[in-house]
């Protein structure tokens, strides 16, 4: 009993080692050492580990007072702000339309998910390209229909607009992955609810706010933690499209008008070489994604069931 | 019900937009991207000859197929092993150490990017095809839907196979992994999806052109030629060819791996 029992956890373990060491070195240890890197002062991109200089807390004492720091949270909670309601409304929009018997459902059901799976950085250089000022193809739209507020800046050269216009791409990409699992939703609510609602004389509106919204919360709740991770994972998007900028001047500190902190980090990381001021803000990071998940879990488990 | 058909298609117009009017431009005749014509006057192919030709995709075509395959291939295979012996087995620790793994998923994955540089920098793997596959491989998302899915093969099967003598890695190899075909396929295309357009850990581990993967590489280019707007399109209309032809055909595997990570939340 005792052999088979050991043979038993052995073999287990054969089979879960491979995985379990890469997890280990490159996902588990990470975690520690960069929190390890975090109480360092590092200024090189070459033999990070023999060139750190012990500093205990002060990267973190540092980024307490880094205004620029402090803008870049403003500016990802700015674009949270944004890609949530935008990405929640556009993915539920395109469910409800597809939700119906059609001809050529799978087609379009092809057509807005397709852009879901191509890259990033490339959709991000074809919307540059787009927004461009004077002869961008949307400016051009827009100013044959006599809007002209766009021709000198374009979409991403205004800091006004530039948050925005990264945020539309972002959201038009990604509605075909929150409308295939609204559609998934939308297809468990059985028909009977709305028969009996119909018998009770509602219409199209009131079925829609109050039967199939309610019914698809979970969804909904997922789709927010989504735009949440998406906006503190936001970096590809800003460096093909607008490098952090344009430039806003606030009481003669210059700050950019889309510099999210997955940009910052990027750049203290890899332009301006400080390794370790750049692990205290992934640590930042961290904390406000667990706050999000233990939120997310808190909101998410008493009410699931329907 | 017109009405419904010509709002689906204007959103998907809409949707599509840009990818039609980068391959619009990516036929124009170079300098005239910017003219008043929509369509090109006189289309060219001129601009993908270049971008094959003059500079140097097809290598970082090679790249990204090397790295995108074999990364698909062995992330699978790990994942598979491991999601094995969590449904299958008993054994110390079982599930808090897979609590533990599936945790890490709320992890920002910029955060990994720091410390994982300072590893590969360590460990000498700088401008190397292994910096850029095997800090990948561990696939947690993968561990999970495969193990929901072996969770499902009734475990009646497994037992008849251990009466006929079948040991693990049989088992594994003949019974579960051909009854788990789709989910392995849907994590396959997932990976490969994932690394094709992997962008800023690639750009990090490779400073060496011959290294770059399609997406560096684009990434480069538009550094160097910001003025070269048809070629930019060529170069952007190639690249997402390949998942654009899997994606028409494998569709359903894509939307199933989706809807079943979405599900546990």
């Amino acid at each position: 009993m005792r052999k088979s029992c050991l043979g038993e956890n052995l073999t287990a373990f054969l089979f879960i080692s491979p995985f379990l060491a890469i997890f280990v070195l490159f996902l588990g240890y990470p975690l520690i050492y960069s929190f390890y890197l975090s109480l360092n002062k590092v200024t090189t991109l070459v033999d990070v580990f023999n060139n750190l200089t012990f500093v205990g807390l002060d990267n973190f004492k540092t980024l307490f007072h880094d205004g620029l720091f402090g803008w870049s949270l403003l500016m990802t909670l700015y674009y949270a702000g944004l890609i949530v309601p935008l990405g929640i409304a556009s993915s539920l929009l395109l469910a409800v339309l597809l939700n119906n018997k059609l001809k050529f459902h799978s087609l379009f059901r092809t057509a807005f998910f397709l852009p879901y799976v191509l890259d990033l950085f490339v959709v991000g250089i074809v919307w540059t390209f787009i927004y461009s000022p004077h002869f961008g193809i949307l400016n051009r739209i827009l100013e044959a229909l006599n809007i002209r507020y766009f021709s000198e800046q374009g979409f991403l050269g205004n800091p006004l607009t530039a948050m925005p216009a990264v945020v539309l791409v972002n959201v038009l990409k990604g509605a075909g992955f929150g409308m295939v699992l609204y559609l998934a939703a939308l297809q468990n609510i059985p028909q009977s609810i709305y028969e009996s609602a119909e018998v009770d004389g509602a219409g199209w509106w009131q079925k829609l706010t109050k039967i199939t919204i309610p019914l698809l919360r979970p969804v909904t709740l997922f789709m927010v933690i989504v735009g949440v991770v998406a906006a503190l994972n936001a970096f590809v998007e800003i460096y093909a499209m607008t490098s952090g900028g344009p430039s806003v001047n606030i009481g003669g500190k210059a700050y950019g008008a889309t510099w999210v902190t997955g940009y910052y980090l990027f750049d203290t990381f890899y332009v301006r070489l400080k390794l370790g001021y750049a692990a205290a803000m992934s640590y930042v990071l961290l904390a406000i994604a667990v706050c999000v998940s233990l939120i997310n879990i808190r909101i998410l488990r008493p009410k699931t069931e329907y | 019900m017109i009405l419904l058909y010509v709002a689906l298609t204007f959103a998907a117009f809409v949707v599509l937009f840009p990818f039609i009017w980068m391959i619009i431009t990516a036929f124009k005749q170079p300098g005239t991207e910017f003219s008043s014509q929509i369509l090109p006057s006189k289309p060219t192919l001129e601009n993908f000859k270049r971008v094959f030709t003059e500079f140097g995709f097809v290598r970082y075509f090679l790249n990204s197929t090397i790295v995108a395959v074999s990364s698909g291939v062995l992330a699978t295979l790990l994942a598979s092993l491991a999601a094995y012996a969590f449904t299958f087995k008993n054994f110390v620790f079982k599930e808090k150490m897979y609590g533990l793994i599936i945790a890490s998923m709320m992890v920002p994955g910029l955060m990994y990017v720091v410390p994982q540089f300072a590893i590969i920098n360590k460990l000498g793997w700088m401008n190397t095809y292994r910096a850029m596959i095997v800090p990948h491989l561990a696939n947690v998302f993968g561990l999970f839907l495969l193990r929901q899915y072996m969770g499902t093969i009734p475990k009646s099967l497994i037992d008849a196979a251990k009466m006929d003598g079948a040991n693990d890695l049989q088992i594994y190899g003949r019974i579960v992994i051909p009854l788990s075909l789709p989910i392995v396929a849907t994590l396959f295309l997932l990976t490969f999806q994932f690394h094709w357009s992997n962008f800023l850990w690639q750009l990090i581990v490779t400073n060496k052109e011959n290294l770059y993967t399609v997406p560096v590489g684009l990434a480069m280019f538009k550094q160097q030629h910001e003025e070269l707007y048809t070629l930019k399109m060529a170069a952007s209309a190639v690249s997402i060819v390949p998942i654009s032809l899997i994606f028409v055909f494998a569709q359903r595997y894509f939307i199933e791996g989706i809807t079943r990570g979405a599900v546990k939340e």
